[in-house]
């Protein structure tokens, strides 16, 4: 389905698969195969219970882990061969991607703005703009240390975007964050949608994926089990309501699991 | 690498150490404030050694003679002579102002038989540091042997020609000094009063000799005179130079260890990595941007804490000065500062990239912290090495990492330039080496998702064994490389141990047998067989392109004079010491003398080359390959090779041969060209020495290339030399055109490294 920002995807997946050995289990599969396409100006949600594998498929997307086999392009770079420039095109967050104690917002925007290879004038613009824009101005000079989670939460966008990134990475970016903070965070991506980014979203939360993602993939298991429009989906399994479908495609894939035993 | 991104990153993590208090603490306020304090205990403690007088006692004060005095007599205002808190006589003491650290109780009875048991207690409990005992016939006695003597002066008494007849009724009981070795002042005070009475014994026994009519000097006619030639400052060098590399090298680490914890362990804990990985910047930029800002921390406090204890120990030596007048603590130069800031930039360099690529593997900075002390337990003893007396600096020494630089180091500051040269190249060589391997394992670490994103798993061996069968690979990984290198090492040095020196070739044959089958083929057989899936691909048991065979074995000849050349060049440099010199030359006409020619070749050639290249070049050289780098596979492989081999000087030709034969293997992607190269290649060696010319050697054109005398053997001219140089580069060149299949590794290691080369793709 092309989009209003054109049809050539921007994150292309192919049978992207990841092991790890386990000690106690041996090979230990966190991603099996999964597959999928997302385009300039969509929101792509990767929906799943915890451990289901999206934090794996996403670390591989901003080339923090290799994958054990399969393909992954990011407008064109391979993840694998051309991590350079696939970093070069991401803005990446996550729970994990923490802000500096020793470091004011200003400061750890920059230090990221410079090392995306920015020249020092348009990068004071566009921080200008950001701060602006974030509403972060009264944080400017304040330490890490010092911030409240919602202010953390505005630094990491702003370190995400500063380089105005064709892609961005979303990694249960709205756990762990009051109300408030996460409404504002999910404006901030349905913004970036508007400008044409291609943003990719994990969250297990239902209500989350409804409201902003333009297709759904359900993983489980490091397995994609169910992927499109949110109609799609529902029309697609007879189902009425996205949690339904979910659990509907959860339960039919333990079960199909026991049978193979 | 993007030196724009290390500068960055070197920037902000130099500031963000700053805003950081602990290490502020540690580098700044710690030595400014350390040696002030030491300095001011030390000068405490000194004036405790050096004031506080030491409590003795004399038992047996009615024994003294009149003269010469051992003790002051004073008397009270009523002429009663008083016992208690008297001195020694001021001629009997080194100094005068000594006199009042030695205070004497004198007891004047006569011994009463317990009075050492009485004096023991005292000393143990303390009342009296010290006690001399004059035995019950000390006057008696030796007023006897003064009339002995003034009788023998007037011929009274008979003079035997038996020089030991007379000295039997001439002896006096000796004094005791009772002290306790367990306590310090004990032993201070025992020194004191032996130094006392030896000058009271001398003047005794000068004053005989003044009654006997002879000269004083009779019973010491001359005393020998140490005259020290040290320059200025030199003396005091031997001892700075023994203490600064130590200092310096000691901080240099712990300067490294704590920012290197912060900025990988901490950062993991605090979750900013991520972000950081996340970034464009590459991993070797991060590492290497990391590395640099711990060097310079490492560098601020060796260089803070010598000059704060510089400042320091000029002002205790000024203090202390006149109470210790021969201390060699005079402040060093110039010069020493100057070495020691050469000499720390590599250390740093060296410390920083251990404790980066440790700091890197720990998950948090409590686990971080925990590496300190085996960092400590594997350096310390490097540093400290070159301390133990009688350590000199030999081509062995300056091979080994840390420590070379520290003797090196010692020569320059005892300004012994000359000697140290040619020990420069090898200790920079090795020093460099172990730099770039540190900083690659730093970088491989921030390579390695398994490290970055370690998660804690139980310890159990059994589950690790069996993970090691279950999931093993085609060939074995790195770790199995390093672990099959050190078990032959290990092998072969229990072997040594037991294997004594042959006398007979035969005895020779079969320990080296023994040592190549036991110690190198076993292990690696067994490893390949438990930790591989593919053991052909692993041994490189393939078939190679016929062409190789000959190339290899025409470098083998080509390569033989270049080597032998070197292996000269080698013993100049670094002579061997005479008893392995010996033992070599003894072997070698072992196996010179021995008429089985095929026995000999078989033994010395054959074996070896089959043995030691299904290790070298078979198992380890495929396991370093994971490596990503074929020349680091190479190169690590060939110092394994050199390793096993006897003596130093040999283990440096035989792994420069290493990477010669490693070179073929990879490229020919097969175990056979290196086989026949090894066979050659010893087998020349070996025929080469046997074979005695005939006139034609002395002719033309064979004077040209080479030479030949009973005494010297086989030489080598320049031309020879020359020519065999460029057909070797000619056939390394041959093997360098082949197409050799690459690792997985290598390849995206080619991959990642050709990525700035491609166009970013139009968005």
């Amino acid at each position: 389905m092309p989009s209003a920002f054109g049809g050539r995807p921007m994150i292309h997946v192919r049978n992207l698969t990841k092991h790890y050995a386990d000690l106690r289990r041996g090979k230990f599969v966190a991603l099996d195969g999964i597959s999928f396409d997302a385009l300039p100006g969509q929101v792509f949600g990767l929906l799943g219970p915890n451990g289901a594998g999206k934090t794996t498929a996403l670390r591989i997307l901003s080339t923090i882990l290799r994958p054990t086999s399969g393909q992954a392009t990011i407008n064109g770079a391979d993840v694998v061969t051309q991590p350079d420039l696939v970093r070069h095109q991401i803005g990446f967050m996550s729970a994990n991607t923490a802000v500096y104690d020793r470091m004011t917002a200003w400061e750890m925007v920059e230090y990221f703005g410079r090392l995306y290879g920015m020249a020092p004038e348009p990068l004071r613009e566009r921080m200008e703009h950001l701060f602006e824009r974030l509403k972060m101005n009264e944080i400017r000079d304040l330490l890490g240390s010092k911030m409240s989670t919602g202010m953390k939460q505005k630094v990491s966008i702003a370190r995400a975007i500063v380089h105005d990134p064709p892609v961005l990475i979303f990694d249960e970016a709205t756990s762990g964050l009051d109300v408030l903070v996460a409404r504002a965070l999910l404006q901030t991506v349905a913004d970036l949608r508007a400008q044409g980014k291609c943003v990719v979203f994990s969250t297990h939360i239902m209500r989350e994926a409804e409201k902003l993602c333009d297709r759904i993939a359900v993983v489980h298991r490091g397995r994609l089990l169910a992927e499109g429009t949110l109609p799609e989906l529902l029309a697609g399994h007879q189902q009425t309501d996205l949690e339904e479908l979910f659990f509907s495609l959860i339960s039919q894939h333990e079960e199909k699991l026991a049978s193979a035993y | 690498m993007n030196w724009a991104n290390v500068k960055l990153i070197l920037m902000r993590e130099t500031r963000d150490q700053l805003r950081d208090r602990r290490t502020l603490f540690m580098i700044a306020v710690l030595p400014l404030l350390l040696y002030p304090l030491l300095g001011t205990i030390l000068l405490q403690v000194a004036q405790f050694r050096g004031e506080h007088p030491t409590k003795i006692l004399l038992i047996g004060g009615d024994q003294l003679p009149a003269t010469p005095r051992l003790v002051e007599k004073p008397v009270t205002a009523a002429g009663a002579e008083v016992f208690a808190s008297r001195h020694f006589e001021e001629t009997l003491l080194a100094r005068p102002a000594d006199k009042r650290l030695l205070v004497v109780d004198v007891q004047p009875q006569s011994l009463p038989a317990n009075a050492h048991d009485v004096a023991e207690r005292q000393v143990r409990a303390g009342v009296y540091d010290a006690v001399v005992i004059l035995p019950d016939d000390f006057a008696s006695r030796l007023s006897e042997f003064r009339e002995l003597l003034q009788k023998r002066l007037h011929g009274d008494v008979k003079v035997s020609d038996d020089p030991t007849a007379n000295d039997k009724p001439l002896s006096v009981p000796d004094p005791i000094i009772l002290f306790d070795a367990g306590k310090e002042k004990s032993q201070l005070a025992r020194s004191r009063v032996a130094e006392v009475l030896r000058r009271w014994t001398e003047a005794i026994g000068q004053q005989n000799m003044l009654d006997s009519k002879m000269p004083g000097l009779a019973a010491r006619p001359f005393e020998p005179q140490p005259q020290d030639i040290a320059a200025t400052g030199g003396r005091d060098a031997a001892l700075w130079s023994k203490i600064l590399p130590f200092i310096v090298l000691i901080w240099a680490l712990t300067g490294a260890f704590y920012p290197a914890v912060d900025l990988c362990a901490g950062e993991k804990e605090r979750g900013t990595l991520e972000t950081l990985l996340s970034s464009p910047a590459q991993r070797s930029e991060i590492a290497t941007g990391k590395l640099l800002t711990i060097m310079i921390f490492s560098m601020i406090t060796s260089i803070l804490n010598l000059l704060s204890m510089g400042i320091t120990t000029s002002f205790v030596v000024t203090q202390l000065g006149p109470i210790f007048p021969n201390m060699p603590l005079a402040l060093p130069s110039w010069h020493v500062a100057f070495w020691l800031i050469i000499a720390l930039i590599p250390m740093s360099a060296l410390f920083s990239a251990l404790c980066l690529a440790l700091a890197a593997f720990a998950r948090s900075t409590k686990e971080g912290q925990y590496y300190l002390m085996p960092l400590l337990i594997v350096t310390m003893p490097l540093v400290m090495l070159p301390m133990l007396p009688g350590m000199e600096m030999d081509l062995g020494n300056s091979l080994i990492p840390v420590t070379n630089v520290v003797l090196l180091l010692r020569m320059l500051l005892e300004g012994n330039y000359w000697q140290a040269l040619p020990y420069v190249f090898p200790t920079a060589l090795v020093t460099l080496l172990c730099c770039l391997m540190a900083t690659r394992w730093a970088i491989d670490q921030f390579n390695s998702e398994s490290v970055l994103f370690r998660e804690s798993e139980r310890l159990d061996l059994s589950l690790w064994m069996k993970h090691m069968l279950r999931d093993r690979e085609d060939t074995p990984p790195i770790g199995a490389a390093v672990m099959c290198g050190v078990l032959i090492l290990v092998i072969r040095f229990y072997i040594g141990l037991k294997v004594t020196m042959p006398t007979t070739f035969a005895q020779f044959a079969s320990q080296t047998g023994v040592l190549q089958l036991a110690a190198v083929l076993t292990p690696v057989l067994l490893m390949t067989v438990m930790l591989t899936r593919k053991p052909r691909e692993t041994l490189l048991l393939k078939t190679p392109r016929w062409q190789s065979i000959p190339f290899a074995l025409l470098l083998a000849f080509l390569i033989h004079p270049l080597v032998i050349q070197f292996s000269k060049l080698v013993q100049v440099l670094y002579p061997l010491n005479p008893a392995v010199a010996e033992q070599s030359q003894k072997l070698q006409e072992l196996i010179l003398g021995e008429k089985n020619l095929w026995l000999v070749l078989s033994v010395l050639a054959l074996l070896p080359a089959v043995v030691e290249e299904l290790a070298f070049r078979g198992f380890i050289l495929s396991g370093f390959r994971h490596t990503g780098s074929k020349w680091r596979a190479i190169v690590l492989s060939a110092v394994f090779f050199g390793l096993t081999h006897a003596t130093i000087q040999q283990s440096l030709i035989t792994a420069v041969v290493g990477v010669v034969i490693g070179y073929i293997a990879v490229q020919s992607n097969s175990l056979l060209p290196g086989v026949c190269f090894h066979i050659v290649h010893n087998s020349l060696a070996l025929l080469i020495a046997k074979m005695t010319p005939g006139e034609w050697v002395n002719r033309q054109p064979a004077r040209l290339f080479v030479s030949y005398s009973e005494a010297a053997g086989w030489q080598y001219q320049p031309a020879l030399l020359v020519l065999c140089g460029a057909g070797a580069a000619g056939v390394l060149w041959w093997f360098h055109k082949l197409a050799y299949p690459k690792t997985r590794e290598e390849v995206l290691h080619d991959a990642i490294r050709q990525q700035a080369a491609t166009p970013l793709p139009e968005s």
